[in-house]
């Protein structure tokens, strides 16, 4: 007999969604009365599933559905700062840079110490130029600069005049629609629904979800034709989910990330014996201000400046890092800036305003009090409280390294900085860590087929791309390098669904 | 058992409705809700209003005139914004009955002046 307590329960949650749902997990195919039917079901409308929807338009698709949670399409896709690297295109060669897929797979093993998988990202690389012309195709302009991000020996990182994400989504959502790709936000996933022997048929969505409602809308079954694909992204905003793997990552840490990273892709292929590869490495974007919100205008204004500038320690006034190492290296040692008592007292990124105000993000970041400017060291030491004397030595030994274009402090690649000296009026942003991307997730193949923990196998129907997936980057993945491999491995789920 | 679970229903039910009457309500709309609540409430009083159903008075082009922004805001404009287009439904951002915000300063110190909260 049912307690009452189970009973009310039970009774609340179907009046709020006005029908019994199913207390199963996976079904057996013939008990599901299916709502709805499509050749190819996508869960996620960022970088992954939209790259997908294209793919599988142009290679014939007739029937595409893609399902996004929120009200707005693009996900964490379209918050990013609009970076790809890809190694080996027309713009680098122009531009007089030597690049090559080998190289870049290269830079990226090394940033993973030894977890990153080099089959897939030398499978993501080569695709590279692909995707960059797959993009141009969809309509994203590039930039005529390249951006030069942490721990890579060329400068590769596109970027799209928008310098956001949204430089990529809208084009493609609209080329995806153009190819009669049916594209539904409020649709919330809620897990796949599966065969006996496992293979996947299709998923349960929740129609009219309204996102922090998880009782708002009604279940359908959607059954797939040819396959299902899971792209949506990590888990960087489910606190509870992170924090249990990384106990340093608590509600006090901020997140760039969209309000639905909440990892429900991840969880639902999990819970069908999924395998999971490397779920604590959590990357923090060493980019990120304090004084704004998510991803924000920060991060930009840092990106451009990181190679010119100098990162400060409030405490010591001195350098505390080479401002171009891989994200991990810089994250580690910024959230170690504290005051006495162990309270965050965030570093400070001082760039000279002579080279800050080519990039328009400065702009921005002055504009809503991200940054500051500063007419002299003496202001800055003065404003941020830090020890005035060592600030100055510090500036012009920095000085002296530009000049000979060598940086025996920490061993930063000077050819980014140039005759690029740090002098007066200052821009000054405050650095602290937020959560950023999860190198963790389901495993897949190269051909974007998710894996079964229990045989190694793939999960028949069962298609993974993006940051959902894991195990490609190891510890620690390097700036704009998630863009291109979420977009190289939808494209690759989209053809691999096509041959099934 | 039926009985009780469809009583649980009615009464919740009304809670719910209730809760909704005791909420904000805007002045703005007080036309509206002489129509009734289904006027918005077009999928049911215990669901969301669809997205289209602030779309029966408002037109999103028309708004994105009305919130149009220059030179460097240009893109700042939430009903035309660079990272949504005029695809953000309204609920996004507007709550009748709850106070929201933009969804925009999840990221963003913007001054949307002429935002209710």
């Amino acid at each position: 007999m049912q307690t009452r307590r189970s009973f009310l329960k039970l009774g609340a949650g179907a009046a709020a969604v006005g029908a019994f749902a199913p207390l199963t997990v996976s079904a057996n195919s013939s008990d599901v009365k299916w709502d709805e039917t499509h050749e190819i079901v996508i869960v996620g409308s960022g970088f992954a599933g939209l790259a997908a929807a294209v793919e599988a338009g142009k290679l014939g698709a007739k029937d595409i559905v893609i399902f996004e949670k929120l009200g707005v399409y693009g996900g964490n896709s379209t918050l990013n700062a609009g970076q790809a690297c890809f190694a080996n295109t027309d713009l680098q060669k122009q531009l007089g840079i030597e690049d090559s897929a080998e190289l870049m797979v290269q830079d990226q093993l090394k940033s993973g110490r030894g977890y990153a998988s080099e089959e897939l990202l030398t499978h993501s690389a080569e695709l590279g130029p692909y995707i960059y012309q797959l993009t141009k195709d969809c309509g994203c302009v590039y930039r005529d600069h390249i951006i030069n991000t942490g721990g890579t020996s060329a400068t590769r990182s596109h970027q799209v005049v928008e310098r956001s994400g949204s430089g990529f989504i809208r084009p493609m959502l609209k080329t995806a629609r153009s190819y009669g790709v049916k594209t539904k936000i409020r649709h919330k996933f809620e897990h796949l629904i599966t065969a006996k022997d496992g293979t996947v048929l299709g998923i349960q969505v929740r129609r009219g979800y309204h996102f922090g409602h998880e009782e708002s809308g009604e279940l359908i079954n959607v059954k797939a034709e040819k396959g299902v694909l899971i792209a949506t992204g990590g888990f960087g905003a489910n606190v509870s989910f992170r924090q249990a793997l990384d106990p340093n990552l608590g509600a006090d840490v901020g997140c760039t990330n969209a309000r639905g990273a909440t990892g429900d892709g991840l969880i639902a292929m999990l819970a069908e014996g999924a395998m999971p590869v490397h779920l604590s490495f959590i990357q923090s974007g060493p980019w990120a201000s304090p004084d704004e919100g998510g991803f924000g205008y920060g991060a930009g204004f840092s990106l451009y400046n990181f190679p010119h500038s100098i990162a400060i320690d409030r405490n010591t006034g001195q350098r505390f890092m080479n401002e171009t190492a891989d994200r991990k290296t810089r994250a580690d040692l910024e959230v170690l800036r504290r005051d006495k008592e162990g309270k965050p007292n965030p570093a400070l990124l001082i760039a000279p305003k002579h080279e800050a105000m080519k990039d328009p993000s400065m702009h921005n970041v002055l504009k809503y009090n991200v940054a500051w400017e500063f007419d002299s060291v003496d202001a800055i030491a003065k404003h941020f409280d830090l020890p005035l004397t060592e600030l100055k030595k510090q500036i012009e030994d920095w000085n002296i390294y530009v000049k000979a274009g060598e940086d025996p402090q920490f061993g930063k690649r000077m050819n980014m900085s140039t005759g690029i000296y740090l002098t007066a009026p200052f821009i000054v942003q405050r650095l602290w860590p937020k959560v950023h991307y999860c190198q963790g997730g389901i495993q897949i193949n190269t051909k974007a087929e998710v894996i079964a923990a229990k045989s190694g196998e793939k999960i028949p129907g069962l298609y993974a791309a993006g940051e959902v997936s894991g195990g490609v980057h190891g510890v620690s993945r390097l700036g704009g390098c998630s863009t291109p491999e979420c977009m190289a491995f939808g494209v690759t789920a989209a053809r691999s669904i096509m041959k099934a | 058992m039926k009985t009780v679970n469809t009583l649980l229903l009615l009464v919740l039910g009304a809670c719910i409705a209730l809760s909704a009457q005791a909420r904000d309500q805007r002045d703005y709309h007080e036309m509206v809700y002489d129509s009734g609540c289904k006027t918005c409430h077009d999928q049911g009083m215990k669901s969301f209003p669809s997205d289209d159903s602030c779309l029966q008075c408002h037109d999103m082009s028309e708004l994105a005139q009305q919130t149009k922004r220059e030179g460097d805001e240009a893109r700042q404009n939430p009903h035309d914004s660079m990272h949504y287009g005029q695809e953000a439904p309204c609920m996004e951002c507007h709550g009748e009955h709850t106070p929201k915000q933009a969804i925009c300063m999840d990221c963003h110190n913007f001054d949307f002046p002429k935002f209710k909260q």
